[in-house]
This record gives C-alpha cells, sequence and structure tokens, in this order.
C-alpha cells in the first residue's frame, strides 16, 4: 500500500499558541512560542496526527524542536502525548530525536524539561537559550 | 469618587497588585496573562518567581473558564460561574494568588475531597501524582487535563489555601489562595 504524500503542517503563533512548522522533506517539526491555548486538546490534535502520519510512511528520521515559553497543564498533556508516539518510534528502531530550548534564567523552565526526559530513553537534548534574543514574548 | 480612593486603600493595604473580576472568557485571560508579565517584568522579579506567578494564573484562570464551559450548564448558572475574581498581590517577597468563582454544589464535595487529598502530600507524593495523572485517559468532553490544581500545589511554597461558601442564588462561592 502506498501513501499519498503528507503535507506540510504550518499554524501561525497566537497569544496563546505556539507557531508549528512540520516540514515533510526535511522530517523536522518545530513548535514555537506560548502555549496555552483556549482547547489545547484541539490545537495539538492536528500536530498529532502529523506524527503519526509521518511515523507512518517511510523509516526517515524525525527531529522535533522546541521553543516555548510557557506551556499550561492540557498542553504538557498533549506535549507527553507527543513524547509518548516518538518514545514508541524510537523503541521501534526508529531514528527520531528532540531539542528543547529553554529559557537559561528560568529555573522552572529546565526543570519541566527534566520532568519529560526522566520517563523517556530517546535522544532528548536540553538546550539553553540566553534571552532577550526574542525568546521570551 | 471618595469610594474609590476607599477601594484604592484597601488593594494597597493588602498589597495588591492586580484585579479582575468579570467574565473568564479566553480572549480576556490572554490580555490579563500579558499585564502580568508587563508588571512583573516592571517589579524586576527574577525569572523564576515571574514564571510561576504567570503559571498559577493560567491554571486558576483556565480552570473558571474551564469549568463554565461543561456542557450541563443552564444559560443563566454558564454566565455566573463564568465570572470570578482573581487577585495578585506581594507580602513582602512572597506573591500571593487569589481566585474566587461559583460552583454548583454538587462539585463542592469532590472538590473539597481532591483539595483534602493534596493537602496530605508531601512534594514526592504531589510528583508522583502529577505523572501518574500526566499518563491518565482524559475524558473526550473535557478541555482539562486534571493537572491544574496539582501543578498549583507544587508551585506554591505553603500547602493551598480554600474554602466553599454555601448557597448563594443556589451555588457555592469557591475561593482558593496560592502562596508562591
Amino acid at each position: 500500500m502506498t501513501l499519498a504524500k503528507l503535507d506540510n503542517l504550518m499554524v501561525a503563533a497566537t497569544s496563546s499558541s505556539p507557531e508549528v512548522h512540520g516540514d515533510e522533506a526535511a522530517g523536522s517539526l518545530s513548535l514555537q512560542g506560548e502555549s496555552y491555548p483556549e482547547n489545547s486538546f484541539e490545537f495539538f490534535r492536528p500536530i498529532l496526527t502529523w506524527v503519526a502520519d509521518f511515523l507512518e510512511r517511510d523509516g526517515r528520521a524525525l527531529t522535533v524542536d522546541l521553543r516555548l515559553t510557557y506551556l499550561n497543564t492540557s498542553s504538557i498533556k498533549c506535549m507527553m502525548d507527543l513524547l509518548d508516539a516518538m518514545e514508541d518510534a524510537h523503541k521501534a528502531g526508529r531514528a527520531v530525536s528532540l531539542n528543547w530550548y529553554y529559557d537559561q534564567e528560568n529555573d522552572r523552565a529546565l526543570d519541566l524539561a527534566e520532568e519529560f526526559r526522566e520517563d523517556l530513553t530517546l535522544p532528548f537534548h536540553t538546550l539553553p537559550v540566553s534571552p532577550p534574543s526574542n525568546f521570551i514574548a | 469618587m471618595a469610594e474609590l480612593d476607599k477601594i484604592r486603600q484597601f488593594l494597597a493595604a493588602e498589597g495588591i497588585l492586580m484585579s479582575f473580576h468579570g467574565p473568564f472568557r479566553h480572549s480576556i485571560i490572554e490580555e490579563l496573562g500579558k499585564a502580568v508579565r508587563k508588571h512583573l517584568e516592571t517589579e524586576t522579579v527574577r525569572k523564576s518567581a515571574m514564571a510561576d506567578v504567570f503559571s498559577v494564573f493560567i491554571e486558576a484562570a483556565q480552570n473558571v473558564s474551564n469549568y463554565a464551559k461543561r456542557k450541563d450548564w443552564e444559560e443563566a448558572e454558564r454566565a455566573r460561574v463564568q465570572n470570578g475574581i482573581l487577585v495578585i498581590g506581594r507580602q513582602g517577597e512572597a506573591y500571593q494568588i487569589r481566585c474566587g468563582n461559583f460552583i454548583h454544589p454538587r462539585d463542592a464535595g469532590p472538590l473539597l475531597a481532591r483539595l483534602d487529598h493534596l493537602a496530605t502530600l508531601d512534594a514526592a507524593g504531589l510528583k508522583a501524582l502529577y505523572k501518574k495523572q500526566l499518563h491518565a485517559e482524559v475524558p473526550p468532553e473535557g478541555t482539562g487535563a486534571g493537572l491544574g490544581l496539582i501543578r498549583m500545589a507544587r508551585t506554591a511554597s505553603q500547602p493551598l489555601c480554600y474554602a466553599i461558601a454555601e448557597g448563594q442564588g443556589g451555588l457555592d462561592f469557591f475561593s482558593l489562595t496560592v502562596t508562591l
């Protein structure tokens, strides 16, 4: 069975939701900005679907870059679902990796990433970013 | 005008930096969130303190707005439960976020039971509960992940302080104080 080519995923940022860019050809997904949308489950559904569709196709690597200033708890829940899907792919031998960029002046930002990382075995890089550099909205 | 000055004096005496009373709609929460950040930037607080205030503010406000979105409200009730009050204050170095809203009496018991349970947990217990809830199935109708109160309890430097006042026009009034 041949699957139709996966479209790129493009969502513009709002005050409370991140810019999303899923690039099929590059095998990359990036989220950048705030994440406390009115309904996180609705917001993340197409992202989770895009990742599932990407992983279902040929065996190419997937790199996810996260530059999120704030995640509310329902976004954290959705992020856990995303990372669980990546973890499953990783355990099945797929090349997936995660780059989590955090504001190095904000202790809480690293704590949040570390709490995700401690439950996962996939390549998970926490990378400090120096503000201002447009990182803090 | 004398009354306005009384309100001002009261806010100053209580160390209140910001207060909002009205409908907790998403667009309003977004704008208040920006105001909270701007205000704290001028107070030159540490980034982590600012992040904590912002986080508790968002969780508390979205709890109210999610609660009001439940399907089983009559319209008049929905308007009342969407209206809440949120106050951010500062006593010395400690920030305090206080949030209040009307709830249906049938929800009072389960909410108190949850908060009473959280109050028995130490940092490790709260973390374990947080992790368990993080992997729990979310009811399909829900807009929240059931993590908000746990996160607030984890962020706070003191146990959450809460009360439910019974029966005002058929609804109870829930108030929550989070001290950072």
